[in-house]
């Protein structure tokens, strides 16, 4: 046993401050309660600092393989953090408007987050079973938290039922990964010489379905989608906007982890690629062309992220060093451009207090800089130059043409790319083209600083790495060190 | 007569795909609650009969099983007050009655 | 390897562990449903005996029996119209549902087993456990796992705040 904790110093301090955060809470009188926004935007950047401190690398290994700090697992937390720390910044109109319970709100945004951080770090089933319901459980709790609005408590309910049946997969595909090598490690080492070789096919493909089937859910990948509109819709849309990304990413790693770690060991390779080649190709059909046909923004997005699970996931099938640093890159994109959209709908929301899509209608006149804002994002997320989208996903498309055998997934993947255009083009459409009776009282917008520096953010992110993405590609090859070929 | 890891295994199988039907048919949030947890005891089975089988001597299987038992208890509890604060404030635990929202 | 009266005890438990599985999900009355849930897990309970888990039998009476099913069973009787007979309490899709679930009763048995008859699950011959099991168990639990240990300590703390805040009643 290696009591590593000089590693884990970002969420053991993450994990301290949502304990000052609630506390502090208590002290508070009701008109500076704002405070404790500011103090969780200090705990996001202050823990974010820290991961970039703390030393990564093949011998940062704690707890018997628990907590492993590789470049990997730091690069994840900074996307979780940054989401997090965007997301409280985001929810400053909410939280004034329908959230009672200010202290505890922060609280269990941070406790979630801290899960996801041991997540990305677990290279153990037990624990990163543990650390991924940490993770989601606070979640069931912050999507029911808008106690008055039935959309909210019933989006809870949704979330916590799927969620506890995608545990119960995920945990049965994982007892037969314990059952055939005696072992709850993920390392390719020790699974190797343990799994006994040829004769484990069945096994293995039924642990395997099971597992992805489990994470699928968590990640709302086709066929697994289903509870993710209801849900994004009915949860308050910082969280919306944080699930969205943040618990993606953390669900992604855990794949990763499983996937990569395990089942790339021996006769395990030969199955997991097609079966996630499927589920990609699944995710971007369905979630294009379901985005197409909705009318709430947030049911919009939802099915938005739906599709860019398979385009993260077009990168995953390619299993190489150029596949990994794509789907980091995507991410990474992914983040600042999402994060910065539903940041948009949050302030339209307060507004206007409407969801729907034709009530973008004249924005431009409105508001012009947010709009344009808004344009961007969407533009990215559609993937159009100069924005990051652009080069995140042709970076996971070379990925996948240069494994060589994916190339009916490219092609599924590049047309699906021209259908999402329409759905995010009739958003702007909307915002700049579709005139709209602007009624002399209305003042111009203005908006509280925390949702600014969120947008501000998401908007200079997104136009840094479309502009200028050589050194966020050179950080996007080194994540993939730990993951050996 | 003689009881080996199969039968465990074929009986968690069982058990696993009994709690499945019971989440696909019942229309009521507590009862989806219950067949989950079906669900999380057929796991448990499976854990603790490949502890005994597999690795006796150093018992992985239960040390899991008891985190299992541990976060079901957590998620149940979750799960419950948000059933008791929809019942408060609307009336109804059916769950394919509340269709503000579609499947 | 189980033999003699232990193996007949498993035929039993199971008989009845299925059966009041079965009754779980299908009867009407949401109330007997979670009574027969009981008797399932105490059917649970009695199996880990067989597999030597004897620390965890304890568990799930002490947790299962009489934490979960306790807090279903109030859940139930809260919400009090629901033990009515004439609410229906399943839906329309019973028959895909049994489809689904035998499919998966079936491949799952079928894989397993065929995955055990080439020798997939490395089984230990001497399956004597060495040594006091609820021993070990803590030994594992305060040693090796000691880091998902913490961690869900901290993710009861989250829950515990959760249902709290949720159940709470705002005026």
């Amino acid at each position: 046993m290696n009591l590593r904790f000089d590693i884990m110093i970002p969420e053991l301090f993450l994990f301290g401050w949502a304990i000052v955060v609630l506390t502090a809470d208590l002290f508070f009188i009701k008109e500076k309660k704002n405070a404790l926004l500011y103090m969780s935007q200090f705990g996001f950047l202050a823990a974010a600092a820290l991961v970039i401190f703390t030393p990564t690398g093949p011998n940062e290994v704690g707890f018997g393989y628990m907590f492993y700090n590789d470049t990997f697992a730091s690069f994840f937390k900074i996307v979780i953090l940054l989401a997090g720390f965007m997301a409280v910044s985001s929810s400053f109109e909410a939280v004034q408007k329908s959230i009672e319970h200010k202290g505890e709100f922060f609280g269990l945004v941070i406790m979630s987050a801290v899960g996801m951080m041991f997540l990305v770090s677990s290279t153990e089933l037990v624990s990163l079973y543990v650390a991924l319901e940490l993770s989601t459980i606070p979640l069931f709790i912050l999507t029911a938290f808008q106690k008055r609005y039935l959309k909210s408590s019933e989006a809870g309910l949704k979330y916590l039922i799927l969620g506890a049946l995608s545990s119960a997969l995920l945990l049965y595909g994982m007892s037969f990964m314990y059952g055939m090598t005696g072992t709850t490690v993920l390392l390719a080492g020790s699974i190797t010489m343990l799994l006994n070789s040829a004769n484990v096919h069945y096994g293995l493909v039924l642990s395997l379905v099971l597992v992805v089937a489990g994470l699928g859910f968590k990640l709302a990948l086709v066929p697994f989608h289903m509870w993710a509109p209801d849900v994004y819709e009915g949860a308050p849309t910082p969280i919306t906007s944080y699930l969205s990304v943040a618990s993606k990413a953390a669900g992604l790693a855990a794949l990763t982890r499983i996937v990569y770690g395990f089942y790339t060991v021996g006769t395990a390779a030969e199955y997991w690629g097609i079966l996630i080649a499927i589920l990609a190709a699944l995710a971007m059909i369905i979630g294009n062309f379901a985005a197409l046909l909705q009318s709430n923004i947030k049911r919009m997005l939802a099915y938005s992220s739906i599709a860019q699970a398979g385009y993260i996931l077009v990168g995953f099938v390619a299993a190489s060093q150029l596949g990994l640093s794509g789907i980091s890159i995507y991410i990474f994109a992914y983040l600042f451009a999402n994060m910065g959209a539903f940041a948009i709908v949050v302030a339209v929301d307060h507004k206007l207090n409407s969801d729907r899509i034709e009530d973008y209608a004249g924005m431009a006149r409105r508001s012009p800089l947010i709009a344009v804002c808004m344009t961007i994002f969407l533009l990215s997320l559609a993937g159009i130059p100069p924005t990051a989208g652009f080069i995140a996903k042709y970076k996971v498309f070379m990925a996948a043409i240069e494994n060589g055998t994916l190339f009916w997934l490219v092609m599924i993947a590049v047309a699906t790319t021209v259908v999402s255009i329409f759905y995010y083009a009739r958003v702007i459409k909307e915002m700049f083209i579709t005139e709209r009776e602007v009624e002399s009282s209305e003042s111009k917008w203005i908006l509280s600083s925390p949702i600014t520096i969120a947008i501000l953010v998401g908007l200079i992110g997104t136009l840094i790495i479309g502009i200028y993405p050589e050194p966020f590609l050179e950080l996007a090859s080194t994540v993939t060190q730990s993951f050996v070929y | 007569m003689q009881v080996e890891l199969i039968h465990f295994l074929c009986l968690a199988a069982i058990l696993f795909g009994i709690g499945l039907y019971g989440v696909l048919t019942r229309r009521n949030a507590i009862g989806i609650l219950m067949c989950v947890e079906l669900m999380f005891n057929a796991v448990n089975i499976n854990f603790i009969s490949f502890a005994k089988f597999i690795t006796p001597d150093k018992i992985i299987g239960q040390v899991f099983a008891v985190f299992v038992i541990v976060i079901a208890a957590a998620e149940a509890t979750v799960g419950l007050a948000i059933v008791i604060l929809i019942y408060r404030n609307f009336k109804d635990v059916f769950i394919d009655k509340m269709n503000i929202m579609k499947w | 390897m189980l033999e003699g009266s232990t193996a007949i005890a498993f035929y039993i438990i199971s008989f009845v562990m299925i059966l009041s599985a079965i009754a779980v999900v299908t009867l009407k009355n949401i109330f007997h449903a979670a009574l027969f849930l009981v008797l399932t897990l105490f059917a649970v309970a009695a199996l880990y005996i067989l597999l030597s888990a004897e620390f965890l039998a304890a568990v799930q009476v002490l947790i299962y029996v009489g934490a979960i099913s306790i807090l279903m069973i109030f859940a139930v009787m809260l919400t009090a119209q629901l033990t009515n007979y004439n609410i229906k309490q399943t839906n329309e899709q019973s028959l895909p549902a049994l489809l689904i679930s035998v499919c998966f009763i079936g491949i799952t048995i079928f894989a397993i087993a065929t995955n055990n008859k080439l020798g997939g699950f490395p089984i230990k011959e001497n399956t004597e456990i060495a040594g006091s099991n609820t021993a070990n168990l803590g030994q594992l639990l305060m040693r090796d796992f000691i880091l998902p240990f913490e961690v869900v300590s901290v993710l009861l703390l989250a829950a515990l705040i959760g249902a709290i805040v949720i159940a709470k009643r705002d005026n």
